[in-house]
């Protein structure tokens, strides 16, 4: 059996993996996250614009409030792969 | 169409939807300017709300009051039903079970009318279907020729065996007062095991039907008390299932001194909204008031309870209360004016 030895380029490629993982773990559950956040949200938006319209745009900046969160994973991802 | 019923998301849904339509029911302030309204104007007012429809639906065939008492008790039959369709999984059970004593006042009505030989068009005129019985199933009961055939037509078997029990006696004693009692007893003993029989939101449900049946009770003693009848015989009145025990409740009729009666009743009760109201009654009230009080701690209580389970049964069962509530102060305003009743007197009748 043979015995594979750790180059310092296989280090490096390993490293870059785990940064990759990383990055769409971040990006990953903030997308999950928020999901579950906007589930809730979008939910009672629906409801509450189909007794009155005029609450559409109320309720659309409500539902769309935990998409912030995906932005905060994208930023830890992107921070992640070219910093 | 696909029903998506998993996840808190349809009982969110109809929670909000709940909470916005009682956000749009009458307010305290409305109603006090209401009250100084002549009854042209007040007319008007209601005829711009949401009854509009049904008062033009049945402009044809009434008019005045009648028009307007007719067409708030379509509204409030049709929007139960409205609530009922919304309603999501076990909800929509609990829904038609708590609604279900608008079946029983439906056909209490229709048995009552029928003993006394009124015509079927005037008892139509007075029944709000507004439970299981929609009104083409009460069309159907009015057609029947007698109370007997009425309660053999009834869908409702468990309901129709109550009435069988009970229907001789009422005619014999011209009073249906023992068998409605025997009715609402039937109903919370379905409520109560509905409530506990493991489905998922049952607690919530459990605990508002204990409440509700706590506050008819006390209801129903402080109107024992305020006939001033305390060694009547009162044990068929009572409902079981709530917090008090039907016996102590029996007792407390004939306890003279009216700090103890509501110091033990204060025992078993946690709502500080229904103490509150207890505390008040210390000073001696008429009975309207203290109905109306209690009434009113039962919403206040319901309107906690909602905010505290937000997405339970709680916030549809505040709402179809208070709809009901605004329904019977509408109706007492208009009757309350036309009868040239000062507002002062008509607000002590309102539920606000």
């Amino acid at each position: 059996m043979a015995i594979e030895t750790l180059t310092i380029e296989v280090a490096q490629e390993m490293a870059f993996g785990y940064t990759a993982i990383g990055a769409g773990l971040a990006v990953g559950l903030a997308g999950v996250g928020t999901g579950l956040g906007e589930m809730g949200i979008g939910a009672a938006a629906v409801g509450a614009t189909a007794e009155d319209r005029e609450m559409f745009g109320l309720a659309l900046l409500f539902t769309v409030l935990p998409e912030t969160i995906v932005i905060f994973g994208l930023v830890i991802a992107l921070l992640l792969l070219f910093l | 169409m696909t029903e998506v019923m998993s996840g808190p998301a349809p009982y969110i849904y109809v929670s909000t939807r709940m909470r916005v339509r009682k956000a749009k029911l009458i307010q305290r302030e409305e109603y006090l300017r209401m009250l100084n309204m002549g009854l042209p104007e007040f007319t008007r007012q209601i005829e711009e709300m949401e009854y509009k429809r049904e008062i033009d639906e049945l402009s044809a065939s009434f008019s005045g009051v009648d028009l307007i008492e007719n067409a708030m008790s379509w509204n409030l039959a049709k929007e139960y039903q409205r609530v009922i369709a919304l309603a999501p999984g076990e909800m929509k059970g609990f829904t038609r079970d708590y609604l279900h004593k608008w079946d029983i006042q439906n056909i209490l009505t229709i048995l009552r009318g029928k003993v006394q030989g009124i015509s079927d068009g005037k008892i139509r005129a007075v029944l709000v279907p507004a439970g299981e019985l929609n009104a083409p199933a009460l069309d159907h009961l009015l057609a029947e020729s007698s109370a007997e055939r009425i309660i053999e037509t009834l869908p409702q078997k468990q309901l129709a065996a109550v009435l069988s029990a009970g229907l001789a006696e009422a005619i014999g004693a011209h009073s249906f007062g023992s068998l409605e009692n025997e009715l609402y007893k039937y109903y919370y003993a379905t409520l109560i095991k509905a409530a506990r029989g493991g489905m998922k939101g049952g607690l919530p449900f459990f605990k508002y039907v204990v409440f509700e049946i706590d506050i008819k009770n006390s209801i129903n003693l402080f109107r024992i008390r305020a006939q001033g009848k305390p060694n009547a015989n009162t044990s068929e009145i009572w409902i079981e299932g709530g917090s008090y025990h039907t016996d102590e409740l029996e007792r407390l009729c004939s306890v003279a001194n009216l700090d103890e009666v509501i110091d033990t009743l204060k025992k078993k009760i946690k709502s500080p909204v229904l103490i509150d109201a207890l505390e008040s009654v210390r000073e001696k009230k008429p009975i309207y008031s203290i109905e109306g009080m209690l009434i009113a701690a039962q919403l206040n209580q319901m309107d906690n309870v909602s905010k505290r389970n937000p997405f339970s049964i709680s916030p549809l069962l505040v709402y179809l209360e208070r709809k009901k509530y605004e329904v019977a102060n509408l109706r007492a305003l208009a009757r309350g004016k036309e009868a040239g009743l000062a507002p002062a007197v008509l607000e002590k009748y309102l539920v606000m």
